[in-house]
Formats: C-alpha cells, structure tokens, sequence
C-alpha cells in the first residue's frame, strides 16, 4: 500500500517537474519586444517549407475518443529551386498564445513566438531529385515548429524534412478547418505506461505519413523512398526507436535526449541509431533507459553526451530565450552553439547513413566539437 | 501492486519530491540538536551514497525534531530496536562480535545518542565488511519501530535493466489478500478461500491462471492455518529481485480441476487501459462509472471532466466511483473531488500528539454536480482513499459499497532529505476523519457489504458494481 503511496505521491510532484516555469529577468519586459532570430542554414541550397493536414480514416484519434480519423499537420522543409520570396511563419499568434500559455510564460506578447524571423521561404518550388527524407518529432506538448533551426538546416543541406505536430500531443496545433487542438494527452500524462503509448500513437502517426506522403504533397515525387531517417527531440526521440520498430522504411534513426520507451527485441536491432544527449543521459545517471536499448542495438551505433547541454538544447528552445526575457542557466550553452552542434552531429549521421559520406566526426572526439564525450567510453559517469 | 511499481514509485518519489523541493511544515515541538536538523529535497536528486553512522544520527534526530509525536515519545525505543536490528544482521551473516552489548539508555536524547553511537562504532569496526549492511538495517529498524504505516526510508531502489515504465514485477496475478497485508501497512484480514481475482500478465498468464482459481498452497504451505492467513502468502507478492519460483497448487471450482504450477517471478507488461489513473464509462445508459486507482496531481479534475462528458446530451442517474486499489496520492486532490458532491464541510483533522487539531474543508469553488453518488471501496483502499470514503460516509455525500478499507492512513507524509541523498518521509500530524472519528488501522467500513468470491471472479461478476447499480437506479 504504501508504494501506492509513494508512486502517486510521486505522481503528484513529477508533473510539477515535467513543466517546470523557465527562470525569468528580474527586470521589467523590454519596452519593444525582442524578435528571436533563427541562425542561417549551413548547406548549400535555398530553403523552402510548406504544410500538409493529412487524415487518417483507418482509426480513431487515440487521445479523442470522439472523433472517428486521426488528423495530423505535416510541415515540410526542403530544398528550394531559388532564393528571395516571403519567408514562412514561425507559428501563427494563436499558437504563439496557447503554447506561452501551456509552457507558462508571461511577460512577454502572447503573439512573440509568431514573429520568429526564419530561414525557409514559404511555399517555394521544391528543387532536387531522389532526395533523402528526414521525418522529425518534437518533444511533448510541442509543436514541430520547435525544431525549425534544425530543419531547415537539414533541407539546406538537401534533406527534405517533415516534421509532424502529433495532434492531441501539443499546446497548439492548427487543424484543417482552422481549429486549434489543445494537450488532451496532458490529460494522462502522469500515468505509468503514458511514455509506451505515446510512442505507439507516434509510431503509427509516422508509418501514416510514409504512406501518405509520396502522393499529398506535389514533390513528393522527388523522395529517395529508400533513403529514410528519422530524428525527435524528447518524446519525439523515443518515439524514433518506435517508429524504426514498426516500420521498416524508417532506415536510421535518433534520439535527442529522449527517455525510450519502445521495446526493442531481445534478439537485438540492428538498424542503425544516434543517442545524442545531455549529461543526464550518461551510463549510470538516472534514466536507465539508454543503457537498457544500447545492449540491444546491434547495428552502428552511438552514444553522444554533449557537455553543457539541457533538454531543450537539441531544439529551438535557447534561440527563442531572449525574446521571452528568459535568462539562459549558469553553464548552459548558448543557443548559438547548443544549434551548431545540434545540426552538425545530426546532419553527419544523415550524411553517414542515408548519403554514405565519411563523417569522421562521429568517430571520435573533436578539438573543433569539445563538448561531445563519445558513451559509454569516455562521456563521465558509468 | 507490483513490485517494480513499488520501486518506480519510490524512484519515482526521490526524484519528484527534490523538483518541487517544498519546505516541509515542521512540528513546533521539537529540536533538533545542532547541525543534524534535516530538511525537504531541494533541486534534482544525486546519487545515493552507503549508510553510516552519521546519517542514522540524522535520521534520529529528524524524528526526534519533526516526526507526530517525536517531542513525547520515548527515544529509547528508537535506539534499542536499532541496536538489536544491528546485532540480528551480524547473527544472521554467521557472525558474533563479543562486544556487541548495548549500553544502558538514561531518557536523555542526546546522551543516548553518544552513548549509542560509541558502541555502535566499536561494534561495526569489528565487522567491517559488514558496515554498510548493517547501517542499512539499523535505520531501517529504527524507523520500523515508529510502528507508521506513514513513515518509510526510500533508499536502495533497484529496478532491473530490461524495465520499461508501467511495468508490473512478480507472478503477474491479484488475490484477494492484498500487497500491503501481507507487508503488514495494512490490518485487514479475510476469510479463506485464498483466490486469484485478476491475471495482469506475466508467469500467471503465461500458466493459464485464471481468475477464480483458489489457491490451496504456496511452497507447499496453507496460506490460512486456523483461518488466519499465514505468511506463506507474501511469496505470492515478490519484490525485485527476488526471483526463486513459487509454487501453486491450485483448484478451479467450476471443472473440480487441480494442479501445481510453478510461477517466475520477473518483469511484465501491463495494458495502457490498465495502467490510466482515470478511465470512465456510461453504464445502464445513465450512470457515470468512473474507476480512479489513485489520487494523482489534477485526477480530481480528471474525473469531473469524465463525469461532464458523458452527462452531455444526457440525465444522470448518478455515479459510481470504483476506489477499489486506490492506494491514495495527494489529500488535496481527495478534497477537490469531495467538492464536487458536498460544500460548507469538514472532510478531516490533522492532530498534532497533543490533540491540537487543524481542519481540512471542502473547496467551495468547486461546482457541485447534484448526483447521487455510489463509492466502490475495498482493503486495498488506503491513504487520501480513506480521506475521501471517511468523508463520503460522515458527511452523507454518498453510499460506501464493497469491503472495509485498508486502513493506512497514519497522515500525510513529509520528505527529509538525509546527508547520502536518500529519503525519509513521516508525518507530523495524525489524521482523523470529519466526526473526529479514527480511521488509521480501523478503516472505513463500507454502508453495504459485498464481499468478492471465487465464482463471481471465475465468471467475470461484479457484485458490488452491481449492487451499485441498483442503488442508484432500482434493481433491473
């Protein structure tokens, strides 16, 4: 009984931890507003992004039970044909609102996200052919917006990247019909076992997507639909090792700082798979989860911990920091460098595994990349 | 109750208790002695480091400055049944330490504690490949002695490697004697036969277990001698890692089929349905059911929303709340959802030891739903559970049906953070229902008596959800 005890207990703070109010100036909200400003993407090529609702009638939303077909929002990034033309919206101000509201931020605009100076150029032709595909997801109560630094330097770089906005699993996200669908996973999101069936949702979000996605979007024809990886943040990331279980087209896969919860056979897996993690994520520290799946990965594998970094290192997080007045943490890398190590460890896996190019930086540790400790050899703790 | 749920949840707590890092509410009565006080975790949990005689200290001396009744209560007891825990783990590792004798205790706390603490010392620089352990389980018989079903040190949780969240540990299966009356938090008993009345997975599912199914031994042991359960059935609930087979002969009364099996204990995995804190369904066309299995952050919330869906579009009959396994969770959750059926009450007291008591009260900003209001109990109804059943049955917000809750509700439990970064968490306050009435150990006793058996189980019955039912609707 009193375990009972203890796991509800247990319950009851762990929710106050999963979202934890972001440290705030002491001083008063600037007079006029900052506007977060995205880094330019590294690769050669323009960028382009558009976005998909796409329906899936073969079953039920998981998280509303009373709407009989799964809809999902899919925003594409990719290699563009040219440069100049409107560049996209971060998110819309209602999205902007919604999420400061979930992630409990004031002080700022409600609309401050919405104005987000990005990179990609809205709805520009799609250039390339037999193009690589990267299928992102964010961490929970995200949208994929969250992660637009690192897709637009993967479409940069010529990836062409969707980023899906798990209904239901987010703040905020813009149905096709205008509606915005709040957290209703929130709901249930201190349950044992809430993690395993995220990731199931997910895995079927994405195997959908696959399916969907060569004839709902008009460059779809310009997919290498045998070059396909997968990357998430958080939630997103476990729901990759998902996702790579149950749909064999996924052909690699990372995790950024995720907790997994898929199960991994215990004849192992043997497709290929990224760790790439803050110092939390170290052999011995307290998520046990990585340690448990690396002994199963059987495949090429990594295990990287980068020193410095925090959960929302690997996103847009620390980029958007100044314009909602929230004070970076003592130690935490800056967002400038938390984005370039970001997409240079991704992009060199993608590059290794979809594109079959050297990228020695994933051999060993770098003196140009001296935060990656390389687990569970040299990264502290085991 | 799983094991590994237990242990989770203990991890579970360290973690969450160092995130939210609350000052604990502190007894006005006691003192602690310089540089022992102890305090709520604050910021994330580090790793736990080995038991020594410096953390005992601090643990005594936290009990002595914060615990219910540490101003009044005799430090004596504390000591001596640590010191004969010490001298059992020695005997029990086929050892003797000659000087192993304890010293004659005065009353005055602090003496005795230097007093205690020299033997102690002598004593384990004897055995010191012992020291570890037996400063393990000198704590562990320290707190013990509080005799506090609300009392408990975290330390030490291990789960296995292959764990994944939600998981269950052990044989896989539910009896009607439950967890925490075998480990003792729990006073309930129960009359033979010794049932099966849930498979959740594992060896039982894997052994073709099924509900219903008396077990008539374990290990080649009655589990009832005299009609008292003997403590052959804790075999039945394994802890991580314990991982020896354990045999069952069983009987299924309704092919006269009898057999033994042997059950692993190990890791398995539960369902999503199973495991969600709060799940609804409209039953009869007009009653909410809502099955709540603890009081998690918002599930009060959580279970008003369900009630609000399905009433839409419709009339209610009234609802039925099955508490059965609610093993508790926060009292504020308890009392945001008695809000709900009942305003302008008393739910609970909070006692100091010399009876100085504060009131818990309903949260009058709470819509009330006016509906009748049905509450499935059982033994396995504890903590914040009892809070609301007690105030159910008190207040007259509703009927009680099923069986006497458990009775572990000694009071809400503090976190303390000791110097290895593990945790003790007590209460500083007693809990006693709205008419002042006890309910730790005694329980709640249920307004209608229906008490599970063997066949229902075999045939899938719910006679209390049942009896639910026609109370609030007239048998159909």
């Amino acid at each position: 009984m009193r375990q009972i005890l203890a796991l509800v207990a247990g319950l009851v703070v762990l929710a106050a931890c999963s979202a934890p109010t972001p440290p705030r100036s002491e001083g008063e909200p600037p007079s006029t507003p900052a506007v977060a400003v995205l880094p330019a993407p590294t690769g050669p090529h323009p960028v382009g992004t558009t976005t998909l609702h796409l329906t899936d009638a073969s079953r039920p939303d998981p998280w509303d039970p009373d709407v009989d077909a799964r809809e999902l929002k899919v925003t594409l990034w990719y290699p563009a044909a040219q440069r100049g033309g409107q560049r996209a919206a971060y998110m819309t101000p209602k999205e902007s609102e919604l999420l400061l509201e979930g992630l409990r931020v004031t002080g700022v605009p409600a609309d401050t996200l919405s104005r987000t100076r990005t990179n990609a150029v809205a709805d520009a032709p799609v250039a390339g052919r037999d193009l690589p595909l990267v299928v992102l997801s964010p961490g929970f109560t995200k949208p994929v917006s969250t992660l637009t630094s690192l897709a637009e330097d993967l479409a940069s770089r010529g990836y062409v990247v969707a980023g899906i906005d798990h209904t239901y699993e987010s703040h905020a996200t813009t149905l096709s019909d205008g509606r915005v669908a709040g957290c209703l996973a929130c709901d249930s999101d201190t349950d044992p076992g809430f993690g395993a069936r995220a990731v199931e949702v997910r895995a079927a979000d994405v195997s959908f997507v696959l399916d969907r996605l060569p004839s709902a979007w008009e460059g779809g024809g310009l997919i290498d639909r045998s070059r396909i990886a997968m990357a998430g943040q958080s939630m997103g990331g476990a729901a990759a090792v998902a996702a790579m279980l149950e749909d064999d087209r996924v052909r690699a896969g990372i995790d950024m700082d995720g907790t997994t919860y898929a199960r991994i056979p215990r004849s192992g897996f043997s497709r290929p798979f990224l760790f790439l993690g803050t110092p939390q994520h170290v052999p011995g520290g307290r998520d046990n989860s990585w340690e448990r799946d690396w002994r199963l990965l059987t495949g090429w594998k990594r295990w990287i911990v980068l020193a410095g970094a925090d959960h929302q290192s690997f996103t847009d997080g620390p980029l958007l920091a100044p314009a909602l007045a929230v004070e970076p943490l003592p130690g935490v890398l800056p967002g400038a460098r938390a984005a370039e190590l970001t997409r240079t460890y991704v992009a060199a896996f993608l590059d290794r595994h979809l594109k079959s190019q050297r990228r020695p930086v994933l051999d060993e540790p770098s003196s140009r990349f001296p935060e990656a400790g390389f687990c569970p050899g040299t990264c502290g703790r085991s | 109750m799983s094991v590994v749920r237990a242990a989770a949840a203990a991890l579970i707590l360290l973690l969450a208790a160092a995130c939210t890092a609350p000052t604990p509410p502190r007894s006005q009565a006691g003192t602690t002695a310089a540089g022992t006080a102890c305090a709520g975790p604050q910021g994330p949990p580090e790793a736990e480091r080995a038991t020594t005689v410096d953390v005992i200290e601090q643990a005594y001396f936290c009990i002595l400055g914060n615990y219910y009744s540490g101003a009044t209560l005799d430090a004596r007891s504390l000591l001596t049944a640590g010191f004969l825990a010490l001298t059992q783990e020695i005997n029990r590792n086929g050892r003797e330490v000659p000087e192993a004798t304890m010293p004659m205790l005065t009353g005055d706390r602090e003496a005795d504690w230097t007093a205690f603490e020299t033997a102690y010392r002598k004593i384990t620089d004897q055995v010191p490949d012992l020291r570890d352990k037996l400063a393990v389980v000198t704590l562990e018989a320290v707190v013990a002695s509080l005799g506090d079903n609300h009392a408990r040190w975290i330390h030490g949780d291990e789960r296995p490697i292959d764990y994944y969240d939600g998981d269950g540990y052990g044989l896989g299966l539910q009896l009607n004697v439950t967890r925490s009356q075998v480990d003792g938090s729990s006073p309930r008993v129960v009359p033979a036969p010794l049932f099966v009345t849930a498979v959740e997975g594992g060896a039982a599912q894997a052994a073709g277990v099924k509900p219903g199914d008396v077990i008539e031994a374990v290990n080649g042991s009655t589990p009832f001698v005299g009609g008292t359960a003997t403590a052959a059935i804790a075999a039945l609930y394994p802890r991580y890692p314990e991982a020896r087979p354990v045999e069952l002969r069983l009987h299924r009364p309704a092919t006269g089929r009898r057999w033994t099996v042997p059950l692993e204990p190990g890791l398995y995995r539960r369902e999503w349905a199973d495991l969600q804190v709060v799940r609804s369904e409209l039953l009869d066309d007009d009653v909410a059911y809502v099955r709540m299995t603890g009081f998690a952050p918002d599930s009060a919330n959580r279970v008003l929303r369900a009630v609000t869906g399905l009433r839409n579009g419709r009339t209610l009959s009234g609802v039925v709340l099955d508490l059965r396994g609610n093993g508790g969770g926060s009292p504020a959750e308890a009392i945001r959802l008695l809000s709900a059926f009942v305003h302008g009450e008393v739910t609970a007291y909070q006692c100091t030891v010399d009876g100085a008591c504060a009131a818990s009260r309903t949260d009058d900003t709470v819509e009330l739903l006016h509906l009748p209001l049905v509450v499935l109990v059982d033994h396995g109804c504890a903590s914040a559970c009892e809070h609301f059943g007690s105030a159910v049955k008190a207040l007259r917000a509703g009927r009680l049906v099923g069986t006497r809750t458990a009775g572990a509700i000694s009071g809400a439990a503090q976190p303390y953070l000791l110097a290895n970064n593990t945790v003790l968490s007590f209460p500083s306050r007693h809990h006693l229902g709205p008419g002042r009435e006890v309910v730790d150990r005694i329980g709640v006793p249920p307004d209608h008596h229906v008490v599970p058996t063997p066949q229902d189980a075999a045939a899938g019955r719910d006679p209390a959800l049942t009896r639910a039912l026609a109370l609030l609707n007239g048998p159909r």
